[in-house]
């Protein structure tokens, strides 16, 4: 099964040229990919369309089987909120709720999620403290308010918050570009090994081609959109 | 999700502790023009009960009333005894107070009468004046004080107190040679006769002809006094009293007013009903003001709170959600607001009600909310709502707009 597909995708901001022109593009369900681009080549708005903020005006995207573009905008959120984790580069938290209710946040909008976690017999605290404890958060910096740990606790506090419930799909958007390279290579190994666990499917983005060696695929976003090529 | 807007709300507690203290207050205001309103009518009418007719020498009838009754102002012109005992020895006037004003001790009003006072005067539902301590005055040497007198000038009963020619705190004329002894303590009435120094229309004129150093004045007159200031009439029927109204009106011998207590009580309020309007009408525009502040700052935060949109849309979150999270953010500090409001107005009675007790009268009963408080209350909050769509729809667009990319 594919976890994502894409077929004669074409999208374009209002009023301008197209941003995105992809002929095809397939993701295996269970696959981790390091999709490359430098700033400008669409990779935002790529993004977008995977997580359901935005739909192609033509072409097809579908998510595991699943005709994503045709879905109204409540059925995408729904989706997303049930399936989709999504790190951002920084400032992916709270500030006001503590590192647990900010790992739970997810789960709070998702049935499925919470469905997942109890067929593994467990809750959803028990699970967040456990994933917390394990990216390297001691107990007290659990209860913690978000605002007041380091940059590189809260991206790990971002991750558990994408990974809780075992979603199909983790996006993550240059979520190392905050952290030093001691940092950001146990980051990226917790979260790969996290995401293995559940087979979920990883689209990590960067500009940094250094950690190609980590994931099953490396994409240059230039190679697969004409839309640049074209211009 | 109203957790989720409570903990924001807690994020930023400063500008929220502001918005609702603004909103409290305002509530408060609203609540208490309506209280203070309905207080001061039930007061009034509650002052004097089971009196027909009031009459006086020409003048208008509210003046008459409020001099006579609530012992505010005074009248400048008196009808004779004369004319009194006319009209008090009618078949139909079942009984009649004389009474004579315009006197005080120590800012409180003297009321001189006869002990048809204390037998015919009502006040409430009808309720009698009693006696707490002691009994009505057999002469003209003794006084009887409202509760409020009593503990105002700290005497109980066989103490002596002097009494001064003219109105108000201030007595420029003090004459020690007419010492009067406390008789008697009427029990508390919450009417102004608690204010009230009772003494015998024979009293008051002899403390007056003091002035002219005893003048050859017959003691011993029939009549207890050349003339009163009004004078309060009982009818053997209540039918009687508009013809006899009219009669008094017309009276011959001197010009004279007569009033309906009720009637007159009405006309009373529906020429201060424009005053009374005027000030809901701020107190609105405050509540108006205090929502406005709330939707100021609803507004400026939306900027900072791009962020916290992303992640919510991030985590599944839709743009009608975001919308709801905003509405609940307004209710909560609309209705915290509201009830914080009516929380200050019972704690501000409880804290006042002594000191506007002895400043006006007023008895202020702390009962629950009215069902028309609980209205103004609900309009407040729906208002709140109303106002709080306003950032709701802008998140709402702002949300769609950024989706999860937010350049700040």
């Amino acid at each position: 099964m594919h976890a994502v597909s894409i077929e004669n995708l074409l999208f374009s901001w209002a009023g301008q040229r197209p941003t995105l022109d992809i002929p095809g593009w397939q993701i295996k369900q269970g696959e981790t990919v390091l999709l490359r681009g430098p700033s400008g080549s669409g990779k935002s708005t790529l993004l977008s369309l995977l997580a359901g903020i935005n739909t192609p005006q033509s072409g097809s995207l579908n998510l595991f089987e699943t005709a994503f573009s045709n879905l109204s905008g409540r059925q995408r959120d729904r989706y997303r909120a049930d399936n989709i984790g999504y790190i951002f580069q920084q400032f992916n938290l709270l500030p006001y709720l503590s590192a647990l209710d900010n790992a739970l946040l997810a789960c709070q909008f998702s049935k499925k999620r919470r469905q997942r976690i109890a067929e593994q017999g467990s809750s959803a605290e028990a699970t967040a403290t456990e994933m917390l404890q394990r990216l390297g958060l001691n107990s007290t910096q659990i209860e913690q308010p978000a605002h007041t740990l380091s940059v590189g606790q809260q991206q790990r506090v971002a991750a558990a918050r994408a990974l809780l419930g075992a979603p199909k799909l983790l996006i993550a958007d240059e979520p190392t570009s905050a952290l030093d390279a001691e940092h950001r290579d146990t980051f990226i190994q917790l979260l790969l090994e996290l995401s293995s666990q559940n087979n979920t499917t990883v689209i990590f983005v960067t500009h940094d081609a250094a950690l190609s060696s980590y994931f099953d695929q490396h994409v240059e976003l230039n190679t697969l959109n004409q839309a640049g090529a074209q211009s | 999700m109203i957790r989720l807007a409570i903990k924001s709300l807690m994020n930023r507690r400063a500008s929220v502790v502001l918005t609702v203290i603004a909103i409290a207050v305002s509530v408060t205001l609203l609540l208490a023009v309506e209280r203070v309103r309905e207080q001061v009518q039930s007061h009034f009418a509650n002052t004097v009960s089971g009196t027909d007719l009031i009459i006086g020498a020409r003048t208008g009838q509210t003046q008459l009333l409020l001099s006579s009754v609530f012992h505010i102002g005074s009248m400048t012109n008196n009808m004779s005894w004369e004319s009194f005992v006319d009209i008090s020895e009618r078949p139909e006037v079942s009984w009649a107070i004389p009474m004579s004003l315009g006197d005080s001790v120590q800012g409180l009003p003297v009321v001189a009468t006869t002990n048809a006072y204390f037998e015919h005067f009502k006040y409430g539902d009808k309720q009698a004046l009693e006696f707490s301590q002691g009994s009505a005055f057999a002469s003209d040497e003794e006084v009887v004080l409202g509760a409020d007198a009593a503990e105002k000038l700290s005497k109980i009963i066989d103490d002596e107190i002097i009494i001064a020619h003219g109105s108000g705190g201030i007595s420029f004329s003090e004459h020690e040679e007419h010492p009067l002894t406390v008789t008697g303590v009427l029990k508390r009435t919450g009417t102004p006769v608690d204010q009230a120094v009772l003494v015998t229309l024979h009293s008051l004129d002899m403390i007056h002809s003091g002035e002219h150093e005893h003048s050859e004045h017959d003691h011993h007159n029939e009549a207890p006094a050349e003339s009163i200031s009004a004078a309060l009439l009982g009818l053997k029927a209540k039918p009687l009293a508009l013809r006899l109204q009219r009669q008094i009106n017309t009276y011959d011998k001197e010009p004279l007013t007569a009033l309906l207590p009720g009637m007159t009580l009405q006309e009373l309020w529906k020429t201060l009903r424009v005053f009374e309007q005027a000030l809901t009408a701020i107190s609105a525009m405050v509540v108006l003001i205090g929502l406005l502040g709330m939707l100021t700052i609803m507004l400026a935060s939306l900027r900072e709170r791009r962020r916290e949109m992303a992640v919510l849309r991030a985590v599944g979150a839709g743009p009608g959600t975001i919308f709801g999270l905003l509405l609940s953010e307004a209710l909560v500090l609309t209705v915290v607001g509201a009830f914080s409001g009516l929380l200050l107005l019972y704690g501000l009675q409880w804290s006042l009600a002594g000191v506007i007790q002895s400043q006006t009268g007023l008895i202020f009963n702390t009962t629950w909310p009215s069902i028309s408080e609980w209205w103004r209350i609900a309009l407040v909050i729906t208002a709140g709502f109303m106002l709080s769509l306003i950032p709701a729809w802008r998140a709402y667009r702002q949300s769609l707009a950024d989706g999860l990319t937010v350049k700040i």
